[in-house]
């Protein structure tokens, strides 16, 4: 019996791309968006903060690694997050400025969270949403680590742990 | 003691089906008759246990079995007793066991229409169908087990809340299984025809009739699907594009294209390797397309049913690839030609332009679908292909389609003159103009709907030209009007007649899309109670909210009234519902139809008084989805056979003197 | 005067499209013409936390505020093209439904318009090769059992 070449091989060339496409596809969750703003500056911005009511400007975070953590109280990962932030804020404050920043979201509700929880670092109220935007935020949580220079470094999105902030943190003080 | 018999009739069915391939395979090698029969054997026993396994399972699910692992998964005590009945496929492992149920249904209907026929085909269809079966039963004994035995819990969580918000959804499932798991009956006839080295024309009739039926479920499926989104989804429209919409689209396509591909075989004997091809690929595309929508490659809105055992159904498709292809290329030209066409200018030329068509459409949409993969794999970057790139390629191509619809039909078959053909593609012209010139007379503007509407206009013309033309000739030749349709329609003429009436229905669905499309008028509005907004000729009031404890649910509805030219035309009440185990209530707009189009009501917030909604116009959208249920009705009248089949009786050979004998069995 | 001073240098800053990409190149809008060219634009704008509906007809807040974004952006007269960059900066080429014709992304428009070339000349050398009708008898004999029997006993008698 003889092979019909050109069948053969135009069926091997389809079905081995499609299959190693779709294995390779498997590995990854398709929800988790990269960030195009790694290794740029990071977008300007200056915004009140909850409960002192002090406008923060980005800007000003210059000269020491900062981790910009966008979140909400309407987001159920973010309240497991919150006291791993606190802590290491606490632990860390004096060589890293942490900020963390509030889309669609009332100020009662944000001051209540942190009455409850605690606060560590000034977390700033972005009513418009436009920063979130301008930084590409996704889903909450999501943060941002920005070295000395304010530029951003590495973006982690979901809630973090002690490991993942400090093993990123190392990145921005390089 | 549920479970346990579960698990042993689901080990008896992997054991039935592996068992039952390879005598089957053996059998269609041996051309013993006794092989044969045990093939048959088989094939009737795994389905029986995979009925029985998922009659089990029912029982189990009604009973409030909570030690069967997939009933505490899915069932409640608190749902309505049809949720309980349809939660069998609302999660991963029923809807496997659902899917192996379905194929043994199919394969022993199957099995028993061919039981005294087709002998030389029949064992190797069997092999092929059984050994499809052994990958099912072989996920349900271990990768997607439904009938693990875990510790008896008071109560469950429901199925999907998405299943119980509307019901479409219990419908589409099913007729989307009948459709997709359908799809393996022609594979098997195919893989036949290329491991006997044979395809007789014959077998044609098996072989197109095994392919139109699970082509009218899934037809039906995916409008059922397009149906449900624009119902339920609450942004207006009813396809997006979604990687699993494309699932399920892909095999329709090419199992469209391998229905035309063999009225042309069936006409010309030619084209036999090309229609093997197109079926086998249908079977393929649906495997492919069970990846899809179960493996959590792909950001989509089915993503509840995401599960691990993407690579195991991965491996199974790399599996029939490798099959497939390998007997493609080792067997494909031993399918000779019978015939040959006359020249491209014809209806053949016709049905070859029409598969190359479908075969583009199909083969667009799938790269489209898999490209951010393919530079994710390659680049690492990620891309989005959306909605304005399958609609730029899509639109034009359905375009091209619309027009064939009306110049196919209405060539000869073979060569024919200059003249024949510009007499049987000039007058439909006439037809296409009154349909634009209604357009424009309906305002419509948009260059594109108005080439639609030529062209449908184009096509329909020729489409019921070619439908009542039995009816037409008899009446000629002076048969009475209701002798003439009864006989030249329904009683003889069946395929024919269904066969156009699915061809209307795609002329009104294309037609439809394109004025839905194009005609759309939104408008986003924030109310208070007793305000009001219009759009087009309708004034929506907006009444207040009214929050209703359901068993299932609580429900926020926001009340309407719509009032048209100062009459009241009817009230509606789009919600918002929060099932408790999720954290975002959803959203079911509120539809008022008529036939011009609907009235399409969708909440966006609810705070206090203050009502933030969505008022859409869609133009013509009910045509859509009466018209695919006509072309589901028309290929049901297409598929009643004509003819009693009688098998042959002469099988073996008797002296050379008595030729006849040699023509009874082909 | 010092106070003032000190005062706007206290204001809350949000960061704008114009540090992204420039100034508009366009002419203000508004009216029902923004509307539809607000729709038209958040059509081609994925919402980054839905599972691939565009900006415009997603009911999350996420995309309901870059919805307004792009309102705001037309109506200063941003011209769509800059608007989409401005996402594509911050989100990547996710957020574009419709691939850029550039890079890699152009293959997806180039590959269907060079399968349907090259389908074209399948479908027309196959309808050529039909025509010619079937090739003569293959040198092999198939092997059915049943056509041997019959040539066996075709051969006998």
């Amino acid at each position: 019996m003889t092979m019909n070449r050109i069948v053969l091989i135009s069926g091997i060339v389809i079905a081995a791309a499609l299959v190693v496409v779709l294995f390779v596809g498997l590995g990854k969750d398709p929800s988790i968006i990269d960030s195009p703003l790694i290794g740029k500056p990071a977008p300007g911005f200056a915004l009140k903060a909850v409960g002192t009511g002090e406008t923060i400007d980005v800007a000003r975070l210059r000269g020491k690694p900062a981790v910009i953590n966008f979140w909400a109280t309407w987001c159920g990962p973010c309240y497991q997050e919150h006291p791993v932030l606190v802590q290491n804020a606490r632990v860390l404050g004096s060589e890293v400025q942490f900020v963390g920043v509030v889309f669609n979201d009332t100020e009662q509700k944000i001051q209540a969270f942190l009455a409850d929880r605690g606060s560590a670092y000034p977390t700033l109220l972005d009513e418009s949403g436009k920063t979130a935007i301008a930084y590409g935020v996704g889903g909450v949580p999501e943060t941002f680590f920005l070295d000395k220079n304010g530029k951003i470094v590495a973006k982690y999105a979901g809630p973090l742990t002690t490991e993942e902030l400090q093993a990123n943190l190392r990145k921005a003080m390089q | 003691m549920t479970a346990t018999l579960g698990r042993f009739l689901i080990l008896a069915s992997v054991l039935i089906s592996t068992t039952g391939a390879m005598i089957s395979f053996a059998a269609g090698r041996k051309h013993a008759p006794e092989g044969v029969r045990w093939a048959q054997r088989f094939a009737y026993a795994y389905a029986a246990l995979m009925i029985l396994a998922t009659l089990v399972m029912e029982y189990a699910l009604l009973t409030h079995d909570f030690s069967v692992s997939y009933v505490a998964h899915v069932g409640s005590r608190s749902v309505p007793t049809w949720v309980t009945i349809v939660s069998l496929w609302s999660s991963l492992e029923g809807s496997i066991l659902f899917w192996g149920a379905v194929l043994g249904i199919y394969i022993a209907i199957a099995t028993y229409l061919n039981r005294d026929q087709h002998v030389e085909y029949m064992p190797y269809a069997i092999g092929t169908w059984l050994g499809c079966g052994a990958f099912f039963s072989f996920l349900l004994s271990g990768p997607a087990n439904p009938f693990l035995t875990v510790p008896a819990a008071a109560d469950g969580p429901g199925p999907n809340p998405l299943l119980q918000n509307h019901v479409l959804m219990v419908v589409h499932p099913p007729f989307l299984y009948l459709g997709y798991v359908g799809m393996t009956i022609p594979f098997g006839y195919a893989c036949a025809a290329l491991l006997r080295g044979r395809l007789g024309l014959s077998f044609l009739k098996p072989l197109r009739a095994s392919l139109m039926v699970p082509w009218i479920f899934l037809t039906c499926a995916i409008m059922l699907g397009g149906w449900w989104a624009y119902e339920v989804l609450g942004w207006g429209g009813y396809w997006a594009w979604d990687p699993v919409e494309n699932a399920s689209l892909l095999p329709w396509l090419t199992a469209t294209a391998a229905l035309h591909s063999a009225i042309v075989l069936e006409r010309r004997g030619v084209l036999k390797g090309w229609t093997v091809t197109l079926i086998q690929a249908s079977f393929l595309l649906t495997i492919l397309g069970t990846f899809m929508t179960r493996s959590g490659v792909f950001n989509s809105v089915h993503s509840f049913t995401q599960s691990p055992i993407g690579p195991t159904i991965l491996a199974f498709l790399a599996a029939v690839l490798i099959f497939s292809i390998a007997l493609l290329a080792m067997r494909i030209d031993t399918l000779e030609a019978e015939g040959r066409i006359e020249g491209a200018a014809s209806k053949e030329g016709a049905f070859l332009f029409n598969n190359l068509i479908f075969v583009l459409l199909t083969f667009t949409v799938l790269i489209g679908t898999v490209f951010p993969l393919i530079v994710e794999a390659v680049k690492g970057k990620q891309m989005s292909v959306g909605r304005p790139y399958f609609d730029s390629m899509v639109v034009p191509a359905g375009t091209a389609l619309l027009f064939l619809l009306g110049i196919g039909p209405a060539l000869p078959w073979g060569r024919s003159s200059r003249q024949q053909i510009l007499k049987a593609l000039l007058p439909p012209i006439v037809t296409g103009g009154v349909l634009l010139a209604l357009g424009a007379a309906f305002h419509v503007d948009n260059a594109w709907t108005l080439v639609t509407l030529f062209a449908g206009g184009y096509a329909a013309h020729v489409t019921l030209a070619q439908m009542w033309q039995p009816l037409v000739q008899r009446m000629r030749r002076g048969d009475t009007f209701s002798s003439a349709l009864v006989n030249g329609q329904l009683r003889r003429g069946r395929r024919r007649f269904g066969s156009y009436i699915v061809h209307a229905g795609v002329v009104v669905v294309l037609i439809a899309i394109a004025v839905s499309s194009t005609g759309r008028a939104s408008h986003e509005v924030k109310l208070q109670r007793g305000q009001s907004t219009t759009l087009g000729a309708y004034t929506l009031t907006f009444l207040g909210t009214e929050v209703r404890q359901e068993p299932n649910r609580e429900a926020t509805i926001a009340n309407f009234a719509v009032t048209k030219g100062g009459k009241p035309v009817t009230q509606l009440a789009p919600r918002m519902n929060q099932y408790p185990q999720m954290r975002e209530p959803i959203g079911t707009p509120a539809v008022y139809s008529t036939a011009k189009g609907d009235l399409y009501l969708s909440i966006m917030n609810l705070e206090g008084d203050t009502a933030g909604v969505l008022v859409l116009w869609m133009p013509m959208v009910g045509w859509i989805w009466i018209a695919v249920i006509a072309m589901g009705l028309g290929g049901l009248i297409a598929l009643i056979p004509s003819r009693r089949v009688i098998p042959s009786e002469a099988r073996d050979p008797v002296p050379a003197g008595d030729a006849s004998a040699l023509r009874a069995s082909a | 005067m010092i106070f003032l001073f000190v005062l706007s240098l206290l204001q809350v800053q949000v960061p704008d499209a114009q540090q992204f990409v420039g100034p508009p190149k366009g002419v203000p809008i508004s009216g029902a013409m923004l509307d539809q060219r607000t729709n038209e634009t958040a059509s081609l704008l994925r919402c980054p936390v839905c599972q691939g509906l565009s900006v415009a007809d997603s009911p999350s807040t996420m995309a309901q505020d870059m919805k307004h974004q792009v309102r705001e952006l037309l109506a200063r007269g941003y011209s769509q093209e800059q608007i989409l960059a401005y996402f594509e900066r911050s989100y990547g080429q996710f957020v574009l439904l419709k691939p850029k014709f550039q890079g890699v992304a152009a293959l997806v428009w180039l590959l269907p318009v060079a399968a349907l070339i090259f389908g074209a000349i399948v479908v027309v050398s196959k309808a050529k090769q039909l025509e010619r009708g079937p090739e003569p008898v293959a040198d092999a004999p198939v092997e059915d059992p049943y056509l041997a029997r019959v040539r066996e006993l075709v051969e006998k008698s």
